[in-house]
């Protein structure tokens, strides 16, 4: 990065900070009036610190590339002596490629974690990359930004170009340095820096907000105390060997038993500062100074300490809040945390206070449990919001089965359970709920005042992803809660919006590596499949000449997927799977559900079928595969399945197969962890526009390490006499049934919350009675031993070229 | 009348067809032959029989043979007459009769034996005397002694086996440098290669000159390099051979030292004394492409290295990759492959960046590191160039880094690279040849619409109907049906008409 570039950057920054100055007047008018909620319908960008848009990968544009188009980077780094033994490359673009059997890459593997963003995780070779937004969570658990240049000029191959070093200093400098702390109920805007909070209080707005008791106070003098939290929740008898971290031992062992491998000293010596650094930091008895601040005046200075590049992170120190009364729950004894939800609860409470973030970790992987304990954690009234009815009944059964909480502390709010909300410590609801417009009834009235009354201790916020901006804004202004814990499998957004959430909720806790997870049996070894299945010459034709809408009905409903799907239904039950059939398409869910003779849920399904089917579908043996449109994509808990099948899906999104996929990631009893133990099968038509969609969907997740094999043939399928449309004629008559189909049933379901969705009922799911379709599923047919196999792979050509 | 052209149809997508060879295969893609079918293919029976002068050809030929015919051979190399064809038959086996056909074909084919009569009426193998002569030769002793044999007094300064290989490895990379383009560039470290090596490049078709007289890589070319490094210096090795006429060598003069020096013992000095001139300059032109050590011009003492060791022997071929694997796992194994179509090169070396371009997207390059990107497009321009998924796989397979064998799924199967990987670049080869073809015959200008639908019919009940056409009046009929179709309608038309 040459010098030019660094100006410009800088000028740009200056004339972002010169508008947001005329803006300022507009503003604070605008906050004196605007303590009724409603007019904080603020723009997209705002709530967003300036150098959060600040781009690494813009770097490296200067960068000659070489004779192949790749970019040259030869030339901005030396190679070290000792490369051998140091794990990584930094790219000028902020990329950074770890390899994985390095003999330090536990280390490496932990620190990159904490200040990089994971953009892909295979087998060998891990790709990260620096960004505004992970060093910012970085700083904000604690690494100094000397410390993580440091260790990692130690950890590289290379000697570090000076473009990223320069990144690294402007994205931490400023970020971190404050802490919103609520102490004694009392607001304070604490910082171990006083030029700082100098700085800050040159500022007029925050002047204001600042209150000052006695006349010519200075700062407040204090140390940073408590004593490191490593227990989470007050379970009777201690968690074993909390700690320490369980896998020191193990990372400690290669190292010793390989006397080859040399680990290069400054590596451990430095790691080890570190590790300690982060345990210490709360014993560390840091000098901190800090000022009060009025607590109306909350809202004014976030806003306004993230326009002048000093966001605040927001910590609770829930333990000297006697303001809001503790709750009675505690963890069940049978409650264990796996390493990886303890070490991502470590960094929420690290310092024996409650920081605000989101924690990503794959579904199946027991995120419930992480938001439960972080709940009989801080011990105060906490708030749970997910986005169906259903998942506010699994949440529910989570805090049963983890905690000690019982029903008269839990309080549902949803269209169809309103339980009594006084007097409870735990409030589970759903997002529409709470940013519902319309007028609600007098008993949904009540229980809103009296939300909107409370001061929440903890706010859980499941599936975080899935809810815009606008609507999470919405949230914030209605509840006021001390932290905000986000919870989701997938933080990706094919808008890119979710770089927003890192500051509406916090910065990202922790993110857990699925393929780890999957090798150390936390979560099923899934065996992803792409089902190719052609096109019938007659659906083809069709599709050709069709205009956009019908195209998607036609490949949907070609006959030769239609034949794969019961193939594979047939194939899977009779091994005894449980397997969920997905579609998007309402029409094309219908007439395959029928047509199997198969339970289905959609969005009109009423609440009470759906559980029904759901509880038909746990433990009635006959009832082994169903048929669920989009409303199942998330937080539908279904432990048993392990068999997914996809006939139709949303385009090119990430998100939606990552969320299906983990449908059926919950690990499996008694599975062996060496074998595939459940299947994710995407049936394409050939030659369609699925084919790219289905290229784009599997990014994030061949990204995380997954595979998918792609199947040109199902052996057996052509042999087999009972799948139905396997003659022109029937083909035919289905082709003439698409055609007659109207424009409405060629769209997707559209589900609540996204852009399409138009509110048209009272609650937030569409109440229509569905018509209660067969519950009879898998009739007893005598079934045959199939055999699949990858056929085609293998061509004539080749087996020439062996010879 | 109808009117008949013979001709190919490409089917719509989706009826059945199957193949006309030409236009499915690239026309000019690399041979690569064996000993045999090099033998077989350029050499009439006369040259052959020059060549069976030479006792060290012999021995490569018999050694090359399948182990049925070597059995054939040992039996009848003393027998001073010639031996029935029934009695060969009958060493054999019931079941392995295939075997034993194959063997005997392939000894006929090489000359090594012909049919003679024998008193009786009774058709008899009778071994080629020149052959007979030299294999005998070669197991007992006897005749000129061979040129390499003189005795040498001790080597000072003896040379080791790594020096030798890393000598020929270097000499070999100087020509694929060259063949890449990158030998110039980086001057110091590589040599230029001489006009002769360039023109047997040219000859092999591997480079071709451009319209500026500049000299360039041609797709043949490009395949060469995803060869393995035995393959490359045989397939180049045969080149030369055939250029050495137009240079004043002997061919078999040449092939008969190369196959000496594929004898010998790597390690050991061997003396060139009375070689003669052509000999000399030949073995130049070995130390020029690494195939032999020498330390000066003149010295009358050289090494002969693994290249020419491996030169024809299969198996000894696969016993040194593996020596040489655990000698310099730097050197093999290079290239990681993930599942998500990452390529990671633990490389600088110009050449192999340049081989991995050809099919992989590079997206960046670090002091010793190349990261690039299996990519459709990518992909389908190494195949659009020519080269096969094969080639392709096997090439990253064969220099697979050792951590990708670690990999538990690397074990239980053969490859260590992910299997959807290879997969996918199969599949991307085959979605090039979506397209099947039939060969056929086209009916047209029926007179009346009977005319036609009678035929068609005829030719559908026999199977032969490929594509008709009832408004046009024009009916394909497979080639081999063709014959049945046009009897019938000759028949038709004349009780008919």
């Amino acid at each position: 990065m040459g010098p030019p570039k660094k100006s410009k950057k800088d000028r740009s920054g200056g004339e972002k900070f010169a508008k947001k100055r005329r803006e300022d007047e507009a503003y604070a008018q605008l906050v004196d009036e605007s303590e009724t909620n409603d007019s904080v319908d603020a723009t997209e960008s705002d709530g967003v610190p300036g150098a959060a848009s600040k781009n690494a990968e813009t770097n490296d544009e200067q960068i000659n590339t070489d004779e192949y188009g790749a970019k040259d980077y030869r030339a901005q780094m030396q190679l070290r002596q000792d490369h051998g033994n140091r794990p990584l490359w930094v790219a000028p673009n902020g990329h950074v490629f770890l390899e994985s059997f390095s003999p330090v890459y536990k280390h490496a593997h932990d620190f990159l974690i904490a200040i990089s963003e994971p953009v892909c995780r295979p087998e060998h070779i891990h790709e990260y990359k620096l960004t505004a937004y992970s060093l910012y969570a970085a700083v904000s658990v604690g690494l100094q930004t000397h410390d993580i240049i440091e260790y990692l000029k130690r950890l590289s191959k290379t000697s570090i170009p000076e473009g990223i070093l320069e990144f690294i200093r402007l994205c931490t400098l400023s970020y971190g340095k404050v802490k919103l702390v609520l102490k004694h109920n009392k607001y304070f805007i604490e910082s171990p820096h006083p030029e700082v909070l100098q700085k800050l209080l040159k500022d007029p707005v925050i002047q204001k907000c600042r209150l000052i008791r006695s006349e010519g106070e200075g700062f407040i003098q204090g140390t940073m105390d408590g004593k490191a939290i490593t227990q989470f929740g007050t379970k009777l008898p201690p968690a074993s060997g909390a700690d320490k971290p369980p896998e020191d031992p193990n990372a400690a062992a290669p190292g010793a038993a390989d006397g080859a491998t040399v680990v290069p000293e400054d590596i451990t010596d430095f790691y080890e500062k570190i590790d300690k650094e982060e345990e210490d930091e709360d014993e560390a008895n840091l000098k901190t100074v800090s000022f009060e601040v009025a607590q109306e005046k909350i809202e004014v200075i976030q806003k306004r300490c993230i326009e002048i590049e000093h966001p605040l992170l927001a910590e609770y120190d829930f333990r000297n809040d006697t303001n809001n009364p503790d709750i009675n729950i505690d963890l069940k004894p049978a409650a264990v945390l796996r390493p990886y939800q303890e070490k991502s609860l470590r960094k929420m409470f690290g310092n024996g206070r409650a920081r605000s973030g989101v924690i990503v970790l794959p579904c199946g992987a027991g995120k419930s449990l992480v938001g439960v304990t972080a709940c009989c954690t801080v011990r105060k009234r906490a708030l749970v919001l997910c986005n169906s009815g259903v998942s506010v009944e699994q949440w529910k059964q989570q805090f049963k089965m983890w905690s000690t909480a019982d029903d008269s502390m839990i309080c549902r709010f949803t269209s169809e359970a309103k339980d009594k909300p006084m007097g409870c410590g735990i409030l589970v609801t759903t997002y529409s709920m709470i940013t519902h417009t319309q007028k609600r009834s007098w008993e949904a009235e009540q229980t809103m005042r009296w939300l909107q009354e409370q001061e929440w201790g903890i706010m859980v916020l499941d599936e975080v992803h899935t809810i815009p901006a606008k609507m999470f804004r919405r949230v914030l202004t209605i509840v006021q809660s001390h932290c905000k814990l986000g919870l989701t499998a997938t933080l990706l957004r094919e808008d890119d919006k979710i770089a927003d959430l890192n500051f509406l909720i916090g910065p990202k806790l922790y993110e857990a590596n699925w393929l780890e997870l999957q090798k150390k049996g936390f979560i099923a070894r899934v065996q992803c499949a792409e089902v190719w299945c052609p096109m019938s010459p007659e659906f083809y034709r069709e599709y050709l000449t069709t205009k956009t809408s019908k195209k998607m009905l036609l490949y949907v409903m070609n006959p030769s997927k239609f034949r794969s799907c019961q193939f594979l239904i047939k194939y899977h039950e009779q091994r005894g799977d449980k397997t969920i059939v997905f579609s998007d398409n309402v029409f094309a869910l219908k007439h395959y559900a029928i047509k199997m003779n198969k339970p289905f849920i959609y969005g009109p399904t009423s609440q009470n079928e759906r559980i029904q089917i759901l509880q038909n579908f746990k433990f009635n043996s006959k009832v082994n595969t169903i048929f669920v449109s989009k409303v199942a994509d998330t937080s539908f808990d279904l432990p048993e399945a392990n068999v997914l099948i996809q006939i139709s899906s949303h385009g090119g999104s990430r998100r939606q197969e990552a969320q299906r996929l983990g449908r059926i990631l919950r690990a499996k009893k008694g599975a062996i962890a060496e074998e595939y133990n459940a299947f994710f099968y995407t049936l394409v038509s050939q030659d369609t526009m699925e084919m790219s969609y289905s290229r784009k969907r599997q990014r994030f997740l061949v990204n995380q390490g997954y595979s998918y094999k792609v199947i040109t043939h199902l052996k057996g399928m052509d042999t087999d006499s009972d799948l139905l449309y396997g003659t022109h004629d029937e083909q035919a008559q289905l082709l003439q049934l698409v055609l007659s189909a109207s424009d409405l049933d060629c769209e997707d379901e559209k589900v609540p919350g996204e852009p399409g969705y138009r509110p048209g009922g009272s609650g937030g799911t569409t109440k229509r009675t569905g018509g209660l379709s067969s519950m009879s599923g898998g009739d007893d047919a005598v079934y045959y031993e199939h055999r699949r196999k990858n056929v085609g792979s293998v061509h004539p050509l080749f087996k020439k070229f062996r010879g | 009348m109808a009117d008949t052209r013979t001709g190919r149809h490409a089917a719509a997508a989706g009826s059945s067809s199957s193949g006309i060879s030409a236009l499915t295969q690239s026309p000019a893609n690399l041979e690569c032959k064996d000993f045999q079918e090099y033998l077989r293919t350029r050499q009439t029976p006369e040259t052959l029989e020059k060549l069976y002068n030479y006792p060290p050809i012999c021995l490569a030929v018999f050694r090359e043979l399948p182990e049925i015919a070597r059995q054939f051979i040992i039996r009848i190399l003393f027998v001073d007459q010639p031996v029935p064809q029934a009695v060969v038959s009958s060493w054999g086996a019931q079941r392995c009769a295939k075997e034993q056909t194959d063997a005997t074909s392939c000894l006929t084919a090489l000359n090594v034996w012909r049919v003679t009569a024998i008193p009786g009426g009774l058709s008899a193998w009778e071994l080629s005397p020149t052959f007979k002569k030299s294999v005998r030769q070669v197991l007992l002793g006897g005749g000129k002694p061979w040129p390499m044999t003189n005795t040498l007094e001790k080597d000072s300064k003896p040379r080791d086996i790594n020096f030798l290989d890393t000598y020929a490895m270097s000499r070999w990379r100087c020509v694929l440098h060259y063949m890449v383009g990158t030998g110039s560039r980086n001057g110091a470290e590589t040599e230029a290669i001489s006009p002769d090596a360039v023109r047997i490049l040219l000859h092999a078709n591997l480079m071709k000159r451009d319209e500026r007289d500049g000299i360039t890589i041609t797709r043949q070319g490009f395949q060469f390099l995803l060869l393995d490094t035995r393959a490359q210096v045989w397939h180049f090795m045969l080149h030369y051979l055939d250029t050495c006429e137009e240079r004043g060598m002997p061919l078999p003069e040449c092939l008969s030292m190369l196959f000496q020096l594929s004898f010998s013992t790597l390690g050991r000095d061997y003396s060139s004394e009375g070689m003669n001139k052509q000999m000399l300059d030949f073995l130049q032109h070995l130390r020029e492409f690494g195939l032999v050590y020498q330390r000066k011009r003149k010295e009358g003492r050289f090494y002969p290295t693994r290249l020419a060791l491996n030169v024809t022997s299969k198996e000894a071929a696969v016993a040194a990759t593996l020596t040489t694997d655990e000698e310099g796992v730097q050197e093999s194994g290079y290239i990681v492959v993930e599942t998500n179509y990452r390529v990671y090169a633990y490389t600088d070396s110009p050449l192999q960046v340049a081989v991995l371009g050809l099919f992989t997207e590079l997206l960046y390059r670090f002091p010793n590191l190349v990261v690039g990107v299996l990519t459709r497009d990518s992909v389908r321009q190494a195949l659009r160039g020519g080269i096969t998924a094969e080639q392709i796989v096997s090439y990253l397979e064969q220099y697979a880094h050792p951590n990708m064998r670690l990999v538990e799924s690397a074990i239980q199967s053969k490859s260590c690279l992910p299997p959807t990987v290879v997969d996918q670049i199969k599949l991307w080869e085959m979605e090039r040849n979506r397209f099947t073809y039939t060969e056929g015959v086209v009916y047209n200008q029926f007179l009346s619409q009977n005319d036609f639908v009678t035929l068609r019919d005829y030719a559908q009940s026999i199977h032969v109907l490929v594509w008709q056409n009832e408004r046009t009046r024009t009916m394909v009929v497979q080639k081999n049906g063709h014959d049945d179709v046009k009897r019938y309608w000759k028949k038709y038309s004349k009780s008919g008409g």
